[in-house]
């Protein structure tokens, strides 16, 4: 990803003609413009279809945001790594500790007593077992391989990166896999997995106050080892500056992603990006006959990869679709949409990292956001295994591919 | 002193009065009958005496926003017996009811997504223990479709104590008494209200729906309403007299007890509902329906279609 990285800054600094820009700005305006126009036209009479344009819209704020503010869960990590900077990591506890904050008002109106032992409804709470660690472990590798996570790969898709197609081309393979691979691990682990909700356990308060006590120390602990920031000379940039062309600070990006994850759990579901490109994997699965028609258990289950995609137009898809969208316009406007011609060993890189992360978020039932960073502001144990195991697995590949090169 | 606590309690009495007046009135406001509008519920949902519960299916759908002042029924865990396949037992359903603050001088409106179904099955499971329930005309759909408010927070009510009698069997049918009618030993009306697909076999179960019965087809004898027929597009049942037109064409007049059935009991809630609390007639709901009696070892089915294990 440092490649990338240091191609744009490179482009940068090459000033593209002031034509080229306004043309680009225009063009972004232009693509705003347009998905304001497929949000009207998707808002049509009818029932249910509030949820679609809702999603579109928190779609394309999500793209926005994470565009922006450049919220990607191995680019944070890998800067506090290699370089120990530490605003992109600090920017995803402020999501994690904002969005637990916006759960827990949601859940006190919707399960007023979560002692009843009742889970929240739909929820991303999955099962603990170890095919969950497993699918964690193979979804960072896959994200330092291909050098993001899949909802990044959305985002950079919109900014014409060569990896991400064939990386979102692998995801949607590796769903197709994890889908023939399920019914096996269903009966030997999934099925008897406890599924953990803190709030159960603990009520809102102490689930609340457990997860920010846990995202303010590591916070802590980040801040005390990592690079000071060189203090911006001259004052904050111009306001127009800071929101479309400046990257922006890690916690601002992070608030903005809580405030959309409770609000789409509120209007539509639990903040999620794989649930129709894990349907479009198990419908090509099926056609090539290698997924059966029946997974044990998967409709019961909560989560990112249950459903069946049959209609053209699901909301998570018109999320996904605005976030595309939104991105490549707001990389548009900021003078970052560079696309540049895959080499090969992007493609391979793409297609095996992506394949890896399909099935590990086809087995732990959502990748980085939904099982994570929506299991982790729902209070989901799972979200925090997930955790840990996309983090080791990131962190082992990571090593191993810089002592490769 | 003396003279301040008078005061203070005269004044309360007033005030009690007062609020007596004001209740009573709007008591005897609720209208005669099985159903309410969405029309007369929007202007009466501040009655104090109104108990409104939804019954969906879709879970998130009822905290995504709910008619105001309506509570949550799960279908799933609270209206069943999640060990045996059977309704919620008499202690189980006591529970909930005084959850929801329902008591003898309250009126119970029900409604739902997928055009009632779930609070159709609600409605027989409160009658069955005795609760005599109102369905909301065109449930959630209707609601939706006429742009009136809903709201997303949670109802508090004072529970209440009251004691339920024992399920009452004259409901609900049992495999035996379906087969009674088979036999020819007892002269009711078998009602299948699956689409004519599922009813000749065509079909295993209504699309979307798993296919749980090892036969298709239908009952020796039933006759095919199909529930949807009742139904006025905005999802409402039709006039009285035309529910009763429809069903007398297809010969069943109430002049003998009618036992409906479906594939697990829900849709044919909706049947129940109608033709025992619009048209007044006796009508069991036989809530085993099509996943018991088609699967079940040497009953005689009609198959029209010649379907087995799935194909022909």
């Amino acid at each position: 990803m440092a490649s990338t990285i240091d191609s744009r800054t490179a482009a940068d600094s090459r000033r593209p003609s002031l034509i080229r820009r306004r043309i680009e700005i225009a063009a972004g305006i232009g693509l705003f413009a347009a998905l304001a126009i497929i949000a009207r036209f998707v808002a049509g009479e009818g029932s249910g279809t509030d949820a679609l344009t809702t999603s579109l819209v928190l779609g394309a704020l999500f793209g926005f945001v994470l565009q922006r503010s450049r919220f990607c869960f191995f680019c944070a990590i890998r800067e506090y790594i290699d370089e120990r900077k530490a605003d992109g990591v600090l920017g995803i506890l402020a999501a994690l500790a904002a969005g637990a904050a916006g759960y827990t008002i949601i859940f006190g109106s919707w399960l007023p007593d979560p002692s009843t032992g009742r889970l929240a409804p739909d929820a991303f709470i999955g099962p603990v077992s170890w095919v969950l660690a497993a699918g964690g472990l193979a979804f960072g590798a896959g994200m330092a391989i291909s050098g993001s996570c899949v909802s990044a790969h959305l985002y950079r898709l919109g900014e014409g990166s060569p990896t991400s197609p064939f990386a979102i081309i692998g995801t949607v393979l590796g769903f197709a896999v994890g889908y023939a691979t399920w019914n096996e691990l269903y009966l030997v682990a999934i099925s008897d997995a406890p599924v953990i909700w803190l709030p159960n356990h603990l009520g809102y308060a102490g689930s609340l106050a457990l997860a920010l006590l846990v995202l303010g120390a590591l916070a802590l602990v980040l801040l005390y080892r990592s690079e000071r920031p060189a203090s911006t000379a001259g004052g904050p940039p111009q306001p127009l500056r800071a929101i479309f062309l400046e990257r922006w600070p890690g916690w601002i990006g992070g608030i903005a992603v809580a405030a959309i994850a409770t609000a789409s759990y509120l209007r539509v579901a639990p903040l999620g990006v794989t649930a129709d490109l894990g349907g479009r994997g198990r419908q090509l699965g099926e056609y090539l006959g290698f997924v059966p028609s029946h997974l044990n258990g998967l409709d019961r289950l909560r989560g990112c990869a249950a459903i069946a995609q049959e209609a053209l137009l699901s909301p998570n898809g018109l999320f996904v679709v605005g976030m595309i969208v939104a991105a490549f316009a707001a990389s548009l406007v900021a003078g970052q949409f560079r696309p540049t011609w895959p080499t090969l060993s992007q493609i391979v890189r793409g297609l095996s990292g992506g394949f890896l992360l399909g099935w590990g978020a086809m087995v732990a039932l959502g990748c980085s956001i939904g099982t994570l960073l929506s299991g982790i502001m729902a209070g989901a144990v799972s979200g925090w295994v997930f955790a840990l195991a996309m983090f080791a697995g990131l962190f082992i590949a990571h090593r191993i591919r810089q002592a490769l090169t | 002193m003396k003279n301040v606590v008078s005061l203070v309690s005269s004044g309360a009495v007033a005030l009690l009065l007062t609020a007596a007046a004001a209740v009573l009135p709007a008591k005897a406001e609720i209208p005669a009958g099985p159903l309410v509008s969405t029309e007369w519920l929007d202007k009466n949902i501040d009655n104090p005496n109104l108990r409104l519960v939804e019954v969906s299916v879709e879970p998130g759908l009822f905290e995504r926003g709910h008619v105001p002042g309506a509570q949550n029924i799960v279908w799933h865990t609270d209206l069943v017996d999640t060990v045996r396949r059977d309704i919620a037992t008499q202690e189980q359903f006591q529970e909930l009811v005084r959850k929801l603050g329902i008591d003898d001088d309250k009126t119970v409106i029900l409604y739902g997504d997928n055009n009632n179904w779930f609070a159709a099955w609600g409605a027989w499971v409160f009658n069955t223990y005795g609760i005599d329930v109102k369905l909301l005309d065109g449930g959630r759909k209707k609601w939706e479709a006429e742009k009136r408010p809903l709201s997303t927070r949670a109802t508090s009510v004072a529970a209440s104590t009251i004691e339920l009698p024992e399920a009452n069997p004259k409901l609900r049918a049992r495999l035996s008494d379906v087969l009674e009618v088979v036999d020819g030993k007892d002269d009711a009306v078998l009602v299948d209200i699956r689409s004519a697909d599922e009813y000749s076999g065509k079909l295993f179960s209504a699309p979307g729906s798993a296919e749980l019965a090892v036969r298709a087809g239908h009952v020796p004898g039933a006759i095919n309403v199909t529930w949807s027929k009742a139904v006025a597009e905005d999802g409402s049942f039709k006039s009285p007299e035309d529910l009763k037109k429809l069903y007398s064409d297809a010969g069943i007049d109430g002049s003998k007890p009618i036992i409906v059935y479906c594939r697990i009991g829900e849709r044919s809630s909706h049947t129940w509902f109608l033709l025992s609390k619009i048209l007044g007639y006796d009508v069991r709901n036989y809530d085993g329906s099509w996943t018991e009696y088609g699967n079940t070892v040497g009953l005689p089915v009609v198959n029209q279609a010649g379907t087995v294990w799935g194909v022909k």
